[in-house]
């Protein structure tokens, strides 16, 4: 088969994982010396396709072949889909002509399950090798770790790549046993646990060997089983704490062709998994809690965002003085960001802030309205209750069309 | 009335401005323009000698603020930065600041100039040159990228890091930037030959980024907007793949987003594995 053809297969097979982040490696420069490629921390987009998604790596499966039954994925055994193979050298061929062309800043390598765990894992690690040992390329590498392959293979797989990942799947042990019969929570977490056992073992030490330094990620599907976000919160909120994780993808379940009737048929919860990966933000960068932003069990309401629900369901933190409150609480108001707070914070060492200021730093006053006051403004608001406001401030929805067969 | 002209240069609009501030001259007694003045009230004053009686200092950050925001192409380009360092030199040091109107404005247009730094590294597409003729201009690989602002000299750096020792040329509608492996060569003219190597170069070897781009979208997904808001139209036209987008986006209103495939790989024939299968070549 041809290399552009494969190239068609394996693209395809590999779209439905979310992560395409080149950032957080540390800084590495070809300047000067054989080889290539450069990393500084921030991450690159080096295209959108037309789903609004950036291309920051070249993402392919080594092959789609697999032994897994997995019923949310494309490339189950059971699936009827052209397959095809790479060879390492392919992949290697294709990520040195991408990098140069400036269309990717790296590589994000999966695979289906070949033989064994090991197997597949040791195909993986080859290729990274010879990019960075007989390439020196020291762009991104993302490798995808297979969960049973042997903790010294995921070892030298950090050593190697930049950012390493096991997917979660699913949320739950029961559906994970229903839809991906041979995979484990157990073998997953422990796979994880070798790579955060990794990272502090080289952490703090200068001279040590980097071990992926981009640090690990997941993935957890969205609307293929019944868990609902109270679920997959929790469960984010305990991998960030448990394995040190950097990020959490939440990715909206796409319907695949020649579906099983495991799992549906319709179209990916796109808005569902915006207000994840809001609520996501809100946990890593703004330090709310899972149970603040979703108290019992249920979804995240799509017609507001996480921060404005989470206010408007306690109205007694508000209104915030803008010229004394600490930053943290002014990072809660609706409506301002943490860009934002920076700069509030740096004009009230200046002078008082009024509320025209706030416009000039182009806060989203619609929302924060209710809940601020400055040295020339109080809320006339603030007695509203939270459900009138909610009927204010609410996102239109888009009219949903009903099923034909209910 | 003042009238100034820098040439776009931050070193020579320093250097007048520095004299202006000594002399105590208000920001509206100046203009800045490129080539001959129309204004009809001018009437064309030169600038004083000397460095003048005012003494002042302005903190270290603000040159460097000043020096980001005089990339950007714009109305009002010099004289804005102007007004902020007058203000700032007369103690009011909310005029850098983003709360301010004239800060916020400055700080924009230092956003503006970052972004588009971004976006050169992002949307550049270097087309390798085939091994004679590489040899023979000493040159791996051409681009032609249309910036919105000034920052191909300062943000180019960013591809010798990335290329090693691979020879490399950017060129643009009003300056080029070419590499030979150790030294940077900025003009502030591009050169008419590098522009006609960039824009000439053949390309076969593009069908392969434009089949991953291709099979990388998921049409169940379509989402136009979302694209078009972080990768602006105006770089479509020099990215290989912008051709496709606007096909892609109507076979996937078409009935394509029934499931994420792309219609090419559905169309070839398909393969379930058994137990006992081995993978082949």
């Amino acid at each position: 088969m041809q290399l552009i053809a494969k190239l068609g297969i394996l693209a395809d097979a590999a779209k439905y994982d979310a992560s395409c982040a080149s950032s957080g490696a540390p800084k590495r420069s070809s300047r000067g010396r054989d080889g290539l490629g450069a990393t500084d921390g921030m991450g690159i987009c080096h295209s959108y396709t037309p789903d609004g998604r950036c291309v920051s790596l070249l993402k392919v499966l080594l092959t789609n072949f697999c032994l897994y039954d997995c019923q949310y994925c494309v490339n189950r055994r059971s699936s009827n889909v052209p397959r095809a193979r790479f060879t390492p050298e392919e992949v290697v061929r294709l990520t040195l002509d991408f990098y140069r062309r400036n269309c990717i800043s790296g590589l994000f390598l999966s695979s289906g399950i070949i033989r064994s765990a090991d197997y597949t894992m040791e195909q993986l690690i080859r290729v990274a090798q010879l990019l960075r040992e007989q390439h020196n390329f020291r762009g991104y590498i993302h490798l995808k770790t297979i969960p049973d392959a042997d903790p010294l293979l995921i070892e030298q797989a950090g050593r190697l790549a930049d950012r390493l990942s096991v997917n979660i799947e699913l949320p739950t042990e029961a559906s994970l046993q229903r839809l991906a019969p041979e995979k484990q929570v157990r073998t997953i977490r422990q796979a994880m646990g070798t790579i955060h056992h990794g990272q502090q073992a080289v952490a703090g030490e200068v001279n040590a060997p980097r071990f992926t330094p981009a640090g690990q990620s997941t993935q957890m599907i969205v609307g293929a089983d019944a868990t609902d976000d109270h679920t997959i919160l929790g469960n984010a909120e305990s991998l960030y704490q448990g394995y040190g994780l950097r990020r959490v993808y939440y990715s909206a379940f796409s319907p695949i062709p020649d579906s099983p009737t495991s799992v549906p048929l319709a179209a990916p919860p796109l808005l569902r998994e915006h207000r994840l990966y809001q609520a996501d933000f809100l946990m890593r960068g703004y330090g709310y809690k899972a149970g603040e932003l979703l108290g019992g069990a249920g979804n995240l309401a799509l017609d507001i965002d996480p921060k404005l629900a989470w206010a408007l369901a306690n109205r007694e933190v508000f209104p915030l003085d803008v010229n004394r409150a600490e930053p943290a609480l002014l990072a809660r108001i609706p409506g301002i960001g943490l860009r934002s707070v920076q700069r509030l914070v740096a004009l009230r060492r200046e002078r008082r802030i009024r509320y025209d200021d706030l416009i000039q730093l182009r806060c989203v006053l619609d929302k924060a309205r209710p809940f601020i006051v400055t040295s020339d403004y109080r809320p006339p608001q603030s007695e509203t209750r939270s459900g009138l406001l909610r009927e204010r401030l609410r996102e239109p929805q888009a009219p949903v069309q009903m099923g034909l067969w209910g | 009335m003042i009238a100034l002209d820098c040439d776009e240069h931050f070193d020579t609009w320093r250097d007048q401005a520095r004299v202006l501030l000594g002399h105590g001259i208000d920001p509206t007694e100046v203009v800045w323009a490129h080539g001959p003045v129309h204004d009809l009230l001018a009437v064309p004053a030169v600038l004083p000698q000397g460095p003048g009686p005012f003494r002042t200092r302005v903190p270290a950050a603000l040159l460097d603020q000043l020096e980001l925001a005089a990339r950007y192409r714009g109305e009002q380009r010099w004289n804005l930065l102007y007004e902020v360092l007058w203000r700032v030199a007369h103690g009011d040091r909310t005029a850098m600041l983003a709360g301010d109107r004239l800060g916020s404005e400055l700080q924009r247009r230092i956003k503006q100039v970052s972004r588009e730094a971004h976006h050169l590294h992002a949307f550049v597409r270097f087309v390798p040159l085939p091994a004679a003729l590489a040899e023979q201009l000493q040159l791996d690989l051409v681009a032609f990228h249309e910036p919105a602002h000034d920052i191909l000299q300062s943000a180019s750096g960013h591809f010798a890091d990335r290329l090693g020792r691979q020879r490399w040329l950017i060129a643009t509608p009003r300056d080029g930037i070419r590499f030979d492996g150790s030294t940077l060569d900025y003009r502030r003219h591009c050169p008419e030959q590098w522009r006609q190597w960039a824009c000439h170069a053949d390309d076969p070897g593009a069908e392969l980024w434009r089949t991953y781009y291709r099979h990388t979208f998921n049409p169940a997904r379509v989402n136009p907007d979302a694209m078009r808001q972080h990768m602006p139209g105006r770089f479509w036209r020099h990215l290989p793949e912008g051709p496709l987008i606007a096909r892609l986006v109507g076979q996937a209103r078409q009935g394509k987003q029934r499931d994420g495939q792309a219609q090419e790989v559905g169309q070839q024939g398909g393969k379930r594995i058994g137990r006992g299968d081995s993978p082949t070549r």
